[in-house]
């Protein structure tokens, strides 16, 4: 985010700022759109800011046409920098194996409603990519993120027709400087995570429109990993017993790095500690094992698998699709890349029964402990 | 303005501080450095002692690191297997230091060309940028291409020792148990402070556990991990005297590895080198290969050069008399890596790669033999009598595999690696601004 957006974001959050942000948020409260102060306070911009990282790489991959995604660039902020070509390969596992989850998901019992929530949604064009792929009225999209991040995301929708027309009032109802936005289908709720895990408020944040009996899958796509890991246990179990209580399908999909203990895991750690980015559940949920486990803890009882992203590249990118990409860019720096891709999972699990529309997706789907 | 003598030796001092030289000192050398690679063959001889390093990829503060460790120029001899260039933040000074020292000192320093000496490939990983932002112009990224297509494709170290005189430096606190030190001494790695952490002896029982293992990812090798306290590591010459025998092979070191299009070094020698590194062919396969467990030939998944098994390895060192095949190119954790019974051994000289990788990085050291005088080089008949000749493979069970276990190889140098970590970071003074998406957030 460019410095020159920050201090009007600010102002205008200012008076906005209402009970849905930052709910028992710790310390004193702090100047206008930061309610906490010091250190926290720096290191939430930090994450906050991981975003248009993000979106930066989605950029460099959709102009290099490994990913086909017209919304991307209409949320990055930054000018576009060509990223490394394993970088960019990277991203293009990450974001295509989370695609084919859910790919997988919605074609299964089409016609009958579901529901998405991305946790720490950022600048994720999913909900747009999605509405060009599927019947709109069997989907409803739920994005949860900090106040600026929502904010500057819903300014860009408001921005671009191409965004706009896809919601089902054209944005009629979004104001400028607006930190939510509710519809039948998109719905954008500014929110502290952290609030959800608060054992002191009684009752969960209102999510506007959360249908609690209609499918659903959560997605956190490098968000949760930034939160402590008894948080992290809190918010989803809000989810699974509050927001949407059994017998209700309910899954996870969880993108994040692993393997903190190794020489590579150490120097991450070390490299984004000194850009103020923590890790906490890092080294919670060191391996593939950790993370299946703590699927199961969370009760998605009825699937838990993950893989790492360099065995998704192998076995889930078809021969064709891996000849196309490894044709866009010339990539030297192969055992750099098995490294890294080594270093990041894809986990999911889901709570169903055994016999709902996740097991009929995803059943089939094995991950790399099944199959190697 | 000329640059030599005084000049050269100022343009140094500035370089090792880390400070790029002006524009028209750096044309002026890089046409002086045409000059003299355009009298080196596609593969320079080179005699032993020689300490023969791997990839920099402008990790300047660890190429000091590595001199540190290493021993300076001219006092030990060096020979840089390419990828100089790229990816790390001080491509410029790294490479402008190596081409100064080789200006100045022509005959203690090798440079050959690595995959990445390229205007195609430094135009996607960095240099190109590097050169564009600290110059303004594109005009020193074009200089030093011409000197990159004049860098030699091989170099042929000659009279190595095929064994080492032991180090006599005090163990490090997690070194192994030694062999006896009056054995033939094969293999020995040191830490950065010049503690012996591993080595072991020909033939000795040591060796026949070891051989089947690779070793530098062998479980069985200590830890290669060094611990930075104490003085300066010795250079190779002098630390490293050999016995009096004298049936080793020569050594090829080359960046990537071999070509299906070449199977004498002499086939290296005729190719027509002076230009851009084409995307196919015997020279574009000798900077872009990699050894892999195949029989025979592979498609290499880098889009350019192939995979080569150890019969290949195995066949091609029989054939011209090379006891080994030392190169670069592959990212090794443990900063070396030996494979197909110790008839190839990759190098890598930059430690934490990209700041990113957190392996360590090594250097080979190669004695000199005492009995140096009568080496022939480029012999193709006589492999050294005596019975000397160590028949690779014969130790493996599994050894029936393909015919080419039963060559009879010349004997490897004696090898030893010194191993080092990345320089410490307040060293390197990072760039304030750090680069973008070093990982996915
Ligand atoms: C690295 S970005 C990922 C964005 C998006 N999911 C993607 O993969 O492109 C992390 C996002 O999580 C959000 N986030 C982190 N902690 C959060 C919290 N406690 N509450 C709400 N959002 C949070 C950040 O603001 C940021 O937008």
């Amino acid at each position: 985010m460019s410095n020159t957006n920050i201090p009007d974001l600010r102002t205008l959050l200012a008076s906005r700022r209402g009970g849905s942000t930052r709910r028992g948020a710790r310390g004193p409260p702090g100047p206008p759109g930061s309610s906490q102060s010091g250190r926290g306070a720096a290191a939430d911009d930090a994450v906050r800011n991981t975003d248009q990282d993000a979106a930066g790489s989605r950029v460099s991959c959709v102009e290099l046409g490994y990913l086909n995604d017209p919304y991307a660039k209409l949320f990055a902020t930054q000018p576009s920098t060509r990223r490394l070509p394993l970088l960019n390969r990277g991203s293009y596992v990450r974001t295509s194996a989370i695609d084919l989850l859910i790919d997988r998901f919605m074609s299964t019992a089409p016609g009958e409603p579901k529901q998405i929530v991305s946790l720490g949604a950022g600048t994720d064009t999913r909900f747009f990519r999605l509405q060009d792929k599927y019947p709109p009225a069997e989907l409803v999209y739920h994005e949860i993120d900090f106040p600026l991040n929502t904010a500057a995301k819903l300014a860009a929708i408001q921005r671009h027709p191409q965004l706009f027309t896809k919601l089902p009032d054209k944005a009629a109802s979004l104001t400028t400087g607006a930190t939510s936005y509710s519809s039948s289908s998109y719905n954008v709720h500014a929110l502290d995570l952290r609030s959800m895990a608060d054992s002191t408020v009684e009752a969960a944040p209102p999510l506007p429109n959360l249908n609690p009996a209609i499918p659903t899958l959560i997605l956190s796509e490098m968000c949760l990993i930034y939160l402590q890991a008894s948080t992290v246990s809190s918010i989803l179990s809000k989810f699974l017993t509050t927001y949407i209580p059994a017998p209700t399908p309910v899954s996870l999909i969880l993108y994040e790095p692993i393997l903190p203990n190794d020489a590579f895991g150490k120097v991450m750690t070390s490299n984004l500690a000194s850009r103020n980015i923590q890790l906490p559940t890092l080294s919670v949920y060191p391996e593939l094992g950790d993370q299946r486990a703590r699927l199961k803890q969370y009760g998605f009882v009825d699937g838990a698998r993950a893989a790492d992203t360099e065995w998704l590249w192998r076995k889930w990118v078809s021969e064709e699709e891996k000849e196309r990409v490894a044709g866009l860019e010339m990539l030297d720096e192969l055992e750099e890349l098995e490294l890294l891709l080594r270093h990041y999972c894809i986990a999911w699990g889901w709570r169903d029964g055994g016999q709902g529309v996740f097991s009929k997706a995803w059943g089939e789907l094995h991950d790399s402990a099944e199959q190697s | 303005m000329s640059i030599g003598g005084s000049d050269l030796d100022k343009a140094i001092a500035q370089l090792r501080a880390c400070r790029p030289i002006p524009e028209n000192q750096v044309r002026e050398l890089c046409y002086k450095a045409r000059e003299l690679l355009i009298e080196e063959g596609n593969v320079v001889g080179v005699d032993a002692p020689v300490t023969i390093c791997g990839d920099i990829h402008g990790q300047f503060h660890d190429l000091m690191e590595l001199f540190r460790v290493g021993g300076d120029v001219p006092d030990t001899n060096y020979l840089f297997m390419g990828d100089f260039v790229d990816r790390g933040f001080y491509s410029l000074e790294s490479f402008l230091l190596l081409l100064c020292l080789k200006v100045r000192y022509p005959d203690r320093i090798t440079l050959i060309r690595g995959n990445h000496e390229s205007r195609q490939i430094t135009t996607v990983y960095g240099f190109y940028d590097e050169c564009v932002r600290k110059y303004g112009s594109a005009n020193v990224w074009r200089y030093c291409c011409d000197v990159f297509d004049f860098l030699a494709l091989g170099a042929l170290v000659t009279g190595a020792a095929t064994s080492l005189s032991p180090t006599e430096g005090p163990l490090a606190e997690n070194a192994e148990a030694m062999p006896d030190i009056d054995a033939d001494i094969e293999i020995e790695t040191l830490n950065s402070a010049g503690e012996v952490m591993f080595r072991y002896a020909r033939n000795s029982d040591s060796q026949t556990s070891e051989s089947s293992q690779t070793l530098g990812s062998s479980p069985a090798r200590p830890d290669p991990t060094p611990t930075r306290v104490g003085a300066a590591g010795t250079g190779a010459s002098g630390s490293s005297n050999g016995t009096s025998r004298n049936e080793g092979g020569a050594v090829l070191c080359v960046h990537g590895g071999l070509s299906p299009l070449i199977d004498t070094i002499d086939k290296i020698r005729l190719l027509d080198r002076k230009q851009e590194v084409p995307h196919e062919g015997a020279m574009c396969d000798l900077l872009w290969s990699d050894p892999d467990d195949i029989d025979g030939w592979g498609l290499s998944p880098r889009g350019a050069g192939f995979l080569f098994g150890g019969d290949i390895v195995k066949r091609f060192n029989h054939n011209n008399d090379i006891s080994l095949i030392a190169r670069a190119h592959q990212l090794v954790m443990e900063g070396f890596k030996e494979m197909f019974d110790n008839t190839i051994v990759t190098v890598w000289s930059a430690p934490n790669y990209c700041y990113r990788c957190g392996n360590v990085a090594a250097i080979l050291e190669l004695g000199e033999d005492g009995s140096n005088a009568g080496f022939q080089r480029r012999s193709n008949g006589d492999r050294g009598g005596g019975g000397g000749g160590w028949v690779l493979g014969s130790n493996d069970g599994t050894s029936t595999r393909n015919s080419t276990d039963n060559l009879r190889l010349p004997e490897g140098p004696g090898r030893r690696y010194r191993v080092f970590e990345a320089a410490p970071q307040d060293s390197r003074g990072m760039p304030a601004k750090k680069p973008v998406a070093d990982y996915f957030l």
